[in-house]
């Protein structure tokens, strides 16, 4: 037997160690352009101790550890090995929800919790987190959190990290801490909930803001083995509408309008292509021929919670509809024979399977990155301009546009769905992944998630940055052993 | 020491002769910092001088003088508006340029459609606010009030004020920062560093802007901020405030669309309810415990006596006798400030409907004659300016401020007790200002939506008295030791304190943090970062051999 | 009194930084925010109030010494008052303007002192004015008007044109309609025209101490002969030596601003206007006569302490903190001219930005004082007005040196010259 299984099973146990063909294989690719490459073995720790026991062991012996908490399938390449020889780490095991709090609207959970696990739990106390659109059944809640995947309510965006609030780390290095309030404290969840400390502050310890780094790392810095997430509490009344457009510039001043004036919960933009395939995902019809469905609409969910919650949702209708009005829209409680009801229902909930991008054609590839809202008619332009030289049909491309941070940045989301059995249109896509990406960055796009060939150029821009970061993981992982050969590393 | 005088021509050539300074009492205006007669050798009042003053104008100037400052082995100190004894040099034997951003002090950007500003060091809150209003916005003002730097609390120093329940705490406002290190190489944070404005902090992958800044910034010890930018929050307000009335209790007039309310409470339990029922009705664009930092027993009284421009505090001891005034004394010995601001009469007509409604469920009430028109008004324009912070120090000067433990209402109201016990035992001496053992000020969230809070102990004491500095002194010994010996961590106080003490005493208490594993960390970004040392202790590690 | 005395205000400064702006509950924008000229102008923190106090502090330590900085930033200040409110908003303790000028006194005592200074004390001295006039010629303004000689007659109310008046051919109508609105109101009224002395109060500023005490019980005894009760002037600067700082020499007369008594007669009836006057102006705010230009209150006492450490007064201690300045009678005037339109600067009443030619600095520093007005003037330009009003000569003066040098084009006019246009 290899040496590596021997000692790894003496870490975690015999049915915990993999290196089935099959289960390898199903790392060796994800769902994006990376490059295929296999790891040598999967692993799944039970526990913060074996967890802690994996990182030591892949730093006395050199071996290259993956971080994973979601199922698959994977879409970023951040799972797919950089290198030869690395050990998948799966977290599914450790999918306890530790604590839920209703007074202090706080959850502590394990990275192997997934929204459709949570959310419901969650209910039973009167809470609810803020959610990224549709992710798939098995999407890790912190997993989403520390990718900063986008979530549908920017009024709660306080920071773009929000809800994700204090972690407990395995490092690199084999070291353990708890980031935030919670490391300031004696280093044990209980007896910190017996004080009444809850996880809240994300800040610090000290002067170092150790979950940030931890943020955006596509487990390069370290493995989180909890999170505390900030809940907020169950709307007592919804209630959706939709604002259509012909053009997105119609919609963009109103946008900031609704941000600035923290109106709605759940706000995004969707072209016809995107709301169509999210519908047809969800089994509705007029996803399936987009009729009805204009060019462009503007979801807005608004919600009532505590005390008066239909009024506040009436409160909410009028003040959004007198916004409305000065931008000559109008508020929508139904669209292409689809109501606002049976939306909210779709996208207060993860998806069902298979991921609903894939439903579409059975393949995609996504761009996404930051920037501001009034810049995006532009980049629009940009990536059917390289669609257009390239011959891949833009009436496919579907475009969300995610309002963050309560509208001072936006996540921008452009969706190319193709045939995998299709080469020619894989080609295309890729090609249009590769040159779309390169001159959207140019134009000023921040690709804040720098996944896959999006990190050299992200990098290559920014090197101040990369170097900072390569100080920061010279500490946290001084042997390089955490997910090499991502971003900058 | 004095400077070598060839670096110290060097800095002239950087900044212009005019803006160089080693006078000695010019270096004696920095060396002096409030609080220093608390901790210093013989009560000093001033902190170590430095050895030259320094005020560049730009950003490439400021890289200048921190690479001199790494050439010559000299301690490199920022202060912008610079308030407490940290902002000065901090060891004798430290020889120390202090880097005066105030030439560095323009507004140079407000994006109006993405709802941010981009400020120098020198902007203070007053200022971009009058600026912002003007354009239906405004931003967090930090609870040290209006005269503050924006730079300085946004990146390296904390960030919670009155308005941060609606509007955010400074350390979630703070968009991309440009951040001259140690070394004087240039880190742009976030979406800055790419080249794509300054609308995000995050990022690229993990955020840089972590080790920026965390519960705390580096408080001038890792290089120096030279601009950022502020996420600006929506103000439904007029453009411009127009404050009526005479000095010194400037009356701001309130809008239809908003209500101005002093809230108290029986006791410190449905004190904490009712601050998490506002977190949950999501109501309050400012949330304060204002006005009980004069002291409970002296606050109605000093605030009735502040707005009349007749009286002085000399008539504060006849007010008290009243009993009406005893009146409104126990009536609002529990209280606080909560300021609503509707986007629409209707909007303001539901909040005021659900306050009434949180009231009556908690037994809470609004204070009549602090809603009454004048002092509704005088507290609208306290709290949306904050430009009257320094009543921290009205009764002789000085104040320090203990406890401010961050937490949870119900984590914080058990720390009420020992807090005011404390005070009132350090104050019987007659040493201290004896104002009531409650002089608790706190923000009603340190973080954006609430969930966290605070409460600072205003402790008064007179600087020009030595008994009375050596009473602030022990008070926050005996603060230390209350907040320990009850299971609590040590406040503020014990910042004020470690300036005073030796590395050594501060390994110490490092040693027996939680996770000294965070100031190792710590030490090697100092290492990684100012291989020089040329930043002070302000920014924490521990050596490696310890802990 | 001594620098001494105000050791325990430098104790208590907290270098909140308040000194440097208008009371913050005021500030409208950026530009015109800032309070203090010295340390916009000069920056290090020895040129604002805070500093200063520092500087008395470490040099009654011993921890320095006078040196040509220390000097640079104790006379490179106006003594415009504005630190003293600001920092008075939430103190009730402290007394920085005072403490600025014992500073001075003590340079002054100690032989620290600036050439132009020292020649405009001598012209004090040996002409009874600081312009270097000649003497004889002090009177010259009023040739052709008929006004009691007090120097020789008796009245109860004596006009004192003050020396910038008296000399300046710009200005000195100023002095001329005064008089002829008190003969109109009937007031039995003399000047001393070349009998006149200069009030002191500039050399007081400057830190001349005896100096001042000389000029002032010159001119105490000069009225006491001729009987004066009531001290009538138009300028800002001798109002606020008459009214602020003679008592302590003794005066006990009555003393008005020409606008207080433009301001009684329109009350009472006495006064109306019949020409319309369609002009946008401007008021500034002497700052003599402004924040600096509260009413007098005798007090002697001491500190006390209550509640422990909190330091009050016993008796009381009159509250100098601009909140009684005169603000009102001027904007009545303004407001009862027909056809007249008054546009507000941010900066107004106890917030406004000295014109720059106080304290000395016009005399020693001539760049800093024309900064100074200039950026004054920006603030008045930015209202739209066609003419900046005052109320004081020296504003006046150093406001149309800065339309001269390159300033905004505006009228520069004293109130009293629109009250003529008006009547």
């Amino acid at each position: 037997m290899d040496s590596a299984k021997e000692q790894l099973i003496s870490l975690v146990g015999q049915e915990n160690v993999q290196d089935a063909h099959k289960s390898l294989e199903a790392y060796a690719m994800d769902q994006s352009f990376a490059p295929e490459m296999k790891p040598r073995l999967v692993v799944r720790p039970k526990s913060v101790q074996e967890v802690q026991a994996l990182v030591r062991w892949a730093n006395d012996t050199r071996t290259p550890l993956i971080p994973v908490s979601s199922g698959s399938p994977h879409f970023h390449g951040d799972t797919v090995p950089g290198v030869p020889g690395a050990v998948m780490v799966e977290l599914f095991l450790m999918n306890r929800i530790l604590n839920i709090d209703r007074r202090n609207k706080m959850a502590v959970i394990e990275p192997g919790v997934t929204f459709e696990q949570l959310q419901p739990e969650l209910a039973e106390e009167g809470l609810r987190v803020n959610m990224p659109l549709l992710p798939r059944r098995n999407k890790s809640v912190i997993a989403s959190l520390l990718e900063r995947q986008p979530t549908t309510v920017p009024r709660y965006d306080y920071s773009l990290t929000e809800p994700l609030r204090n972690c407990g780390v395995v490092w690199g290095n084999g070291e353990i801490t708890y980031t935030g309030e919670a490391g300031n404290m004696p280093l044990s969840l209980e007896e910190q909930w017996n004080k009444g400390v809850f996880q809240v502050d994300p800040k610090g310890p000290a002067q170092t803001d150790f979950f940030r780094l931890l943020t955006g790392a596509q487990g390069s810095m370290g493995i989180a083995v909890w999170a505390s997430i900030k809940c907020e509490l169950l709307p007592g009344a919804r209630k959706l509408f939709f604002v259509p457009a012909e053009r997105l510039e119609e919609l963009v001043d109103f946008s900031y309008r609704v941000q600035r004036l923290r109106l709605g919960d759940e706000v995004m933009l969707l072209n016809r292509s995107l709301f169509a395939k999210m519908l047809a995902a969800a089994g509705e019809p007029s996803g399936l021929s987009e009729e009805g469905l204009p060019p462009w609409v503007m979801i807005i969910g608004v919600a009532g919670r505590a005390h008066f919650p239909e009024e506040r949702v009436e409160v909410q209708e009028k003040d959004i509809d007198d916004v409305a009005k000065q931008f000559n829209l109008t508020l929508q409680t139904e669209i292409g024979g689809i109501s606002g009801e049976r939306v909210l229902e779709i996208i207060l909930n993860p998806c069902s399977e298979p991921y609903w991008k894939q439903k579409h054609k059975g393949a995609f590839q996504d761009i996404f990155f930051l920037t501001t809202l009034d810049k995006i008619p532009q980049y629009i332009e940009v990536v059917n301009k390289t669609a257009g030289e390239i011959g891949y049909p833009s009436s496919q491309i579907g475009i969300y546009i995610q309002p963050q941070h309560q509208g001072v940045s936006h996540h921008c989301e452009f969706n190319l769905p193709f045939d995998p059995q299709d080469t020619e249109e894989k080609e295309r896509v890729k090609e249009m992944y590769f040159r779309a990406s390169e001159e959207l960055i140019e134009r000023g796009a921040y690709f804040s998630r720098p996944y896959g060939i999006w990190a050299d150029m992200v990098y290559r821009r920014d090197a101040s940055s990369a170097a900072a970061l390569r100080k920061v993981k010279s500490i946290f992982d001084p042997r390089g052993v955490m997910n090499p050969g991502k971003l900058c590393f | 020491m004095a400077l070598a005088r060839d670096a110290y021509r060097k800095l002239e050539e950087i900044v212009g002769k005019e803006h160089v300074t080693d006078d000695p009492a010019f270096l004696d205006s920095y060396a002096f910092q409030w609080l220093a007669e608390l901790v210093r050798p013989k009560q000093s009042h001033f902190m170590p001088r430095p050895v030259a003053v320094v005020m560049p104008a730009s950003t490439e100037e400021v890289q200048a003088v921190v690479k001199l400052c790494n050439e010559y082995g000299v301690k490199a100190k920022p202060i912008s508006t610079g308030w407490y004894h940290w902002a000065a040099p901090l060891k004798e034997e430290d020889d120390t340029i202090q880097i005066d951003l105030r030439r560095m002090n323009r507004i140079l950007e407000i994006d109006e459609k993405n709802m941010f500003a981009v400020v120098e060091p020198y902007v203070i809150c007053a200022q971009l606010q009058a600026e912002v209003m003007k354009l239906g916005y405004n931003i967090n003002i930090i609870g040290a009030g209006s005269s503050t730097s924006i730079v300085a609390s946004a990146c390296a120093y904390a960030g919670p004020g009155p308005s941060t329940f609606w509007m955010g705490n400074n350390s979630d406002n703070v968009l991309g920062m440009e951040w001259v290190t140690p070394t004087g190489e240039i880190i742009r944070t976030g979406s800055l560093g790419s080249g794509s404005g300054w609308f995000c902090s995050e990022g690229p992958g993990p955020s840089v802007r972590g080790i920026c800044r965390g519960a705390l910034g580096s408080r001038g010890a890792m290089g120096v901020y030279t601009k950022c930018a502020i996420k600006l929050i929506h103000w439904p307000g007029p453009p411009e405030l127009e404050p009526q009335g005479t000095l010194p209790g400037y009356r701001l007039p309130i809008p239809d669309n908003f209500r101005v309310y002093t809230i108290a409470v029986p006791d410190w339990d449905t004190w904490a309810d009712i601050y998490y029922e506002i977190y949950d009705n999501e109501i309050g664009y400012i949330f304060h415990r204002q006005f009980n930092l004069a002291g409970a027993d002296l606050a109605p009284a000093l605030w009735l006596t502040y707005i009349d421009p007749d009286k002085t505090l000399g008539d504060i001891e006849e007010l008290l006798e009243k009993p009406e005034i005893k009146e409104l004394t126990e009536e609002m010995r529990i209280s606080f400030q909560l300021i609503l601001a509707g986007r629409s009469m209707r909007d303001i007509e539901l909040q005021d409907k659900i306050l009434d409604r949180i009231l009556e469920e908690t037994g809470g009430w609004k204070v009549k004659r602090f809603c009454e028109q004048d002092m509704a008004e005088f507290t609208n324009m306290y709290l949306q300016r904050m430009g009257h912070k320094h009543m921290n120090f009205v009764w002789v000067g000085g104040y320090l401020g203990s406890w401010m433990q961050s937490g949870t209402p119900d984590w914080v109201k058990g720390y009420v007790p020992i807090a005011i016990k404390g005070l009132e035992r350090d104050a019987a001496s007659g040493k201290l200002v004896q104002c009531g053992g409650d002089a608790l000020m706190g923000c009603g969230s340190q973080l954006g939506g609430g969930g966290m809070t605070g409460l600072e102990q205003f402790v008064s004491y007179d600087p020009a008295d030595p008994e009375s500095v050596a009473a602030g002194t022990q008070h926050m010994v005996d603060a230390v030791k209350d907040a320990v010996s009850n299971g609590f961590p040590p406040g503020k106080e014990l910042l004020y304190l470690q300036v005073g003490q030796k590395d050594e005493e501060i390994w110490e208490t490092l040693e027996k943090s939680a996770q000294p594993m965070v100031y190792h960390f710590q030490r090697k970004i100092k290492e990684a970062f100012d291989p020089n040392n040329i930043g002070d202790r302000m920014y924490s590690i521990l050596p490696e051999e310890k802990g | 009194m001594a620098l001494e005395d105000y050791r325990a205000d430098a104790l208590r400064c907290t270098r909140c930084a308040y000194c440097k702006w208008i009371p913050l509950d005021l500030v409208k924008s950026w530009r015109f925010s800032k309070g203090c000229p010295s340390i916009e102008y000069n920056h290090f923190h020895s040129y604002s109030a805070g500093g200063r106090l520092v500087t008395a502090l470490s040099l009654m330590e011993g921890r320095s010494q006078i040196t040509a900085p220390v000097v640079d930033s104790v006379f490179k200040c106006q003594m415009c008052g504005n630190c003293d409110v600001a920092c008075k908003l939430c103190r009730y303790d402290m007394e920085p303007l005072e403490a600025l000028h014992e500073l001075r006194f003590k340079l002054v005592e100690e032989g620290h002192v600036l050439s132009r200074h020292e020649q405009a004390i001598n012209s004090l001295e040996k002409l009874g004015n600081m312009l270097n006039k000649h003497r004889a010629k002090r009177g010259q303004w009023a040739e052709g008007l008929s006004a009691k000689d007090l120097t020789k007659e008796r009245a109860e109310v004596l006009f004192h044109a003050g020396c910038r008046l008296s000399y300046d051919s710009d200005l000195s109508q100023v002095a001329r309609i005064s008089l002829e609105i008190l003969g109109g109101a009937g007031v039995d009224f003399g000047i001393m025209g070349e009998g006149e002395s200069c009030c002191g109060g500039r050399a007081y500023h400057m830190g001349y101490r005896q100096q001042y005490l000389k000029a002032a019980e010159r001119n105490i005894k000069a009225w006491a002969e001729a009987g004066v009760r009531t001290v009538i002037t138009p300028c800002a600067d001798c109002y606020h030596t008459f009214k602020r700082l003679y008592p302590k020499a003794g005066s006990q007369v009555e003393v008005l601003h020409m606008v207080e008594f433009v301001d009684r007669l329109i009350q009472q009836g006495k006064l109306k206007f019949g020409k319309k006057v369609p002009m946008k102006v401007t008021y500034h705010d002497p700052c003599h006569l402004g924040r600096q230009g509260e009413p007098y209150v005798p007090w002697e006492g001491k500190e006390k302490k209550i509640f422990g450490q909190a330091v009050v007064y016993e008796p009381r201690r009159p509250r100098y903190n601009g909140a009684r300045g005169v603000y009102q009678p001027p904007r009545n005037i303004l407001g009862s001219i027909p056809g007249l339109e008054l546009v507000e600067m941010e900066r107004v009443k106890e917030a406004a930005w000295c014109c720059g030619a106080g304290g000395g600095v016009r005399e020693a520093y001539p760049e800093f004082s024309a900064w100074t007005a200039g950026e004054r003037m920006e603030e008045a330009a930015s209202t739209g007005a066609e003419a900046i009003v005052s109320a004081c000569p020296w504003c006046e003066r150093n406001f149309l040196d800065a339309t001269e040098q390159g300033g905004p084009k505006m009228q520069v006019l004293d109130l009293m010259e629109l009250v003529q246009q008006a009547l």
